[in-house]
């Protein structure tokens, strides 16, 4: 099936259980080919499950995922074939040199040996890691790793883009390039999925923005849904955010702290 | 100083060792009840030995025989803390080697109000907590037993107090040798640029063979009697090394020449506050060095085909065979797969030589070369088939969320395994072939004999590797779990015994391995194909189990 049947990812009903604990609560979602969709959510609601039920990492208790038209169950080789993720904490592999991760990276995806070549070498300019390429990843920081995971996620081309807090360690010239990457990659027909808890980049960056709670889907809208469905015209993400989630009566807790 | 903290940063440090050595602790404060069990252990069996020795050498009706014991046992105590100095030493460097995997280095807090002072004084003592620390109150009570038969309560007295220096001295050593060799790897790295990965990986070799040498020699029993005896009769000749001065003093004390017991005395406690002040030094000057990020390549990239490719691999599985031989030559904590090939090869070769004490072989032995070429490569191919899946600890996300079916999985790491150990096997082979110049049809046989055992023991250890693989990286990566390893490893040495049994049939009919009963003759080369037989049947089912495993691998990854 291609790419563009239907919606870029459905999820219907899905639910996921570890052991008493109810991860991911029947949810239906739908992600339109070419938008970037925020998934957002408090500790432990659910959003990383998610994004790896999407994946074909981890199998839904019920329920079906349908990635670019595949079903994960089925063929999750070809669902990963066509998928760009970067994890929350990407743990690269640290004995390699970032260019000898990233020519792994292009093998695994089966990339074409001149285009390997000219992609890597153009990521690493434009991420400032050129002078860099040659020393082994541990020697890293923190931003260093996420640029290289982040390449590796770009470097194949694929079809949908599943980034758990991708700006994350990054400097501002760096995170801008990405976010701006990511703006002319979807309007390509490229689907990005991004977990964030930076509420302000997700306002800025996403087209439609899902709120998890408890494995439950709170809220699924743009920005002017979201405002008329928590009955806060003006607001802001995190206003709405707080109000939806319940969490937003932190003042006694910060006055005791202060104690 | 504040000796709290000091206590406070042992009580950690002797943790982090056990969570490092793989225990679980359950509670915050836990009943120290067992910990001291096993020093009161120590000290009963101690005083046991002492007391029935001493009883022994009381009820003994010659008294030639009593004055021979008297005077070995007067010869005896001033070489003991020089030996408990460098089994101190050989133990608390072990330690070290064990947590060189450590993923999480220990770093003093420097944040904490934590002094330099302390911190050394923490890691000196907790390095002795454990096996050095059991050694001498072992030796140390059948000492206070004994002396009392002897009437030399005083001088053991003296000899203990020797030995709690001695030790604390070997502690300190290794605790700027620590430092030191941070410092200079890191030196290493800078200086040699593009081969720092080489020179890394040769080296962490070469540190292996120096001290595994030192301490099968140490160890075996002839070694430790020669040791006793070198250092009982020479120790006075090198009275300048300051390490001697401990059991110099217990000699002069012994001599009745006060004067020089006192100097030696006074030396040795100020040779051991200068090193322990260099320690803290060292320490607070590359207590929190970083070494050098180690630059592997430099100039324009160019994407490799390969050799893997013309092979027949795939790029995915071509990828993931030349990552796994990096990670096998990078990272340290693998390193130590190599310790067996190199034990294998050691312990004959030094026994060979008659580094064991025993008298050298005038004659190389006629198993010395099947030993040596059959054993390193079979053990790797099991070492590596148990950890290859568990050796991607947390990056194991990539094959998760990669394009990678379970046929290429098994066929990239099965063929990892087998390149890899028959690499050793190589390697060994030449040596072997050096050493015990084998006649050519032997020589040909057991090679064959040695590839047939890695192709089948590979795929049953990939198989057992796959199902039992632990990704826990923290402390230390556990890449396997320790009951899956230990089946694997009696099932692979099962199979061994099978896939070699028609050879040793053959050496008993030759009249190698001498039975009393007659068995029925086979050829050589007979014996080889029915080896190989034995060895297809079980690489085939055996891979076959492994690509199942990989698909339930694959299916069920919940990361």
């Amino acid at each position: 099936m291609g790419s563009n049947v239907g919606y870029a990812v459905e999820l219907k009903g899905v639910a996921k259980r570890y052991a008493d604990i109810v991860a991911v609560d029947y949810v239906d979602l739908h992600v339109k080919h070419g938008e970037i969709f925020g998934l957002l959510g408090p500790n432990a609601s659910g959003k990383s499950t998610t994004l790896k039920m999407i994946l074909g990492l981890v199998k839904p208790d019920s329920g079906s995922v349908k990635v670019l038209g595949i079903n994960t169950k089925e063929d999750s080789v070809a669902v990963k074939r066509q998928v760009g993720y970067v994890p929350e904490t990407p743990r690269l592999y640290e004995f390699l040199t970032g260019l000898e991760y990233l020519d792994f990276v292009g093998d695994i995806y089966a990339v074409e040996p001149s285009e390997k070549k000219m992609r890597i070498e153009e990521h690493l300019e434009a991420l400032d890691l050129e002078g860099r390429e040659g020393d082994m990843i541990s020697s890293y920081s923190q931003g260093m790793k996420q640029k290289i995971a982040l390449i590796s996620a770009f470097l194949h081309k694929p079809k949908l883009l599943i980034l758990d807090e991708p700006l994350s360690g990054l400097d501002p010239k760096s995170a801008r390039i990405v976010k701006d990457l990511l703006r002319k990659l979807t309007a390509q027909g490229v689907t990005a999925i991004m977990s964030t808890h930076i509420l302000e980049i997700a306002q800025a960056m996403c087209d439609r923005i899902a709120i998890m709670y408890e494995g439950r889907l709170l809220a699924l809208g743009n920005m002017k849904e979201l405002r008329q469905k928590a009955r806060m015209p003006g607001s802001d993400l995190e206003e709405i955010f707080l109000k939806l989630t319940g969490t937003g009566d932190i003042r006694k807790v910060v006055e005791a702290l202060l104690k | 100083m504040k000796w709290k903290n000091v206590v406070r940063l042992v009580i950690v440090d002797v943790k982090s060792g056990r969570l490092i050595r793989g225990q679980t602790l359950r509670r915050y404060r836990e009943s120290r009840v067992l910990q001291y069990l096993l020093y009161g252990g120590a000290c009963v069996l101690g005083l046991a030995i002492g007391l029935a020795v001493g009883s022994f050498y009381n009820g003994m009706p010659d008294s030639e025989l009593k004055s021979l014991i008297y005077r070995g046992a007067y010869y005896l105590f001033p070489s003991l803390p020089t030996i408990i100095l460098i089994s101190s030493m050989v133990f608390t460097m072990m330690v070290q080697i064990q947590r060189a995997g450590v993923r999480f280095s220990i770093q003093p807090p420097y944040w904490l109000p934590i002094t330099w002072e302390e911190h050394t004084l923490a890691s000196t003592l907790a390095h002795l907590v454990g096996v050095p620390l059991v050694s001498i109150i072992l030796v140390g009570s059948a000492i206070a037993a004994f002396s009392i038969f002897l009437g030399e309560l005083p001088l053991a007295t003296f000899t203990i107090f020797a030995l709690l220096a001695s030790a604390f001295l070997a502690s300190t050593t290794t605790e700027i040798l620590r430092v030191l060799q941070v410092r200079l790897t890191g030196a290493v790295y800078k200086a040699s640029g593009k081969a720092a990965v080489w020179v890394r990986f040769i080296g962490s070799l070469l540190f292996l063979i120096v001290f595994y040498v030192v301490w099968f020699a140490f160890t075996s029993g002839a070694g430790f009697v020669t040791l006793i005896e070198v250092v009982a009769g020479g120790q006075e000749a090198v009275w300048f090394i300051p390490y001697l001065w401990l059991g110099l003093s217990l000699a002069s004390c012994m001599s009745g020449l006060l004067a020089q017991t006192i100097i030696f005395s006074l030396a040795s406690v100020l040779f051991i506050l200068a090193l322990f002040y260099m320690a803290v030094r060292l320490n607070a000057r590359f207590g929190l060095y970083e070494p050098p990020a180690i630059t592997v390549s430099r100039g324009v990239y160019a994407p490799k085909v390969g050799l893997l490719g013309k092979l027949g691999f795939s790029s995915l599985e071509a990828a993931v065979i030349r990552k796994d031989f990096k990670a096998f030559t990078r990272r340290r904590e693998l390193m130590y797969i190599f310790i067996m090939p190199l034990v294998f090869i050691l312990m004959p070769l030094m026994q060979q030589l008659g580094a064991l004490g025993e008298p050298a072989a005038t004659e190389p032995s006629r198993f010395l070369f099947a030993w040596i070429l059959l054993g390193p490569g079979a053990i790797m191919a099991v070492m590596l088939g148990t950890m290859i899946i568990g050796e991607e600890g947390g990056a194991v996300w990539h094959f998760f969320s990669s394009p990678i079916t379970a046929r290429s999985l098994v066929k990239c790491k099965y063929a990892f395994i087998v390149i890899f150990s028959c690499m050793v096997t190589i390697v060994c082979g030449i040596i072997g072939l050096i050493i015990s110049c084998p006649s050519l049809d032997i020589a040909i046989a057991l090679l064959i004999e040695s590839v047939l055992l890695i192709l089948a023991l590979a795929a049953v250890s990939l198989g057992a590797g796959i199902r039992g693989a632990d990704f826990t990286e923290v402390p230390r990566p556990r890449m396997v779990r320790p009951l899956t390893a230990l089946v694997t490893m009696l099932s692979c040495l099962t199979l061994a015994v099978a896939i070699f049994s028609p050879l040793l049939l053959h050496a008993v009919m030759m009249g190698y391995i001498p039975i009393p009963v007659s068995l029925p003759e086979i050829d050589l080369s007979a014996a080889v194909s029915i080896s190989a037989i034995i060895a297809a049947v079980i690489a085939f089912v055996f891979y076959r189990t492994a690509i199942k495993n990989a698909q339930k691998f694959l299916t069920k990854a919940e990361i």
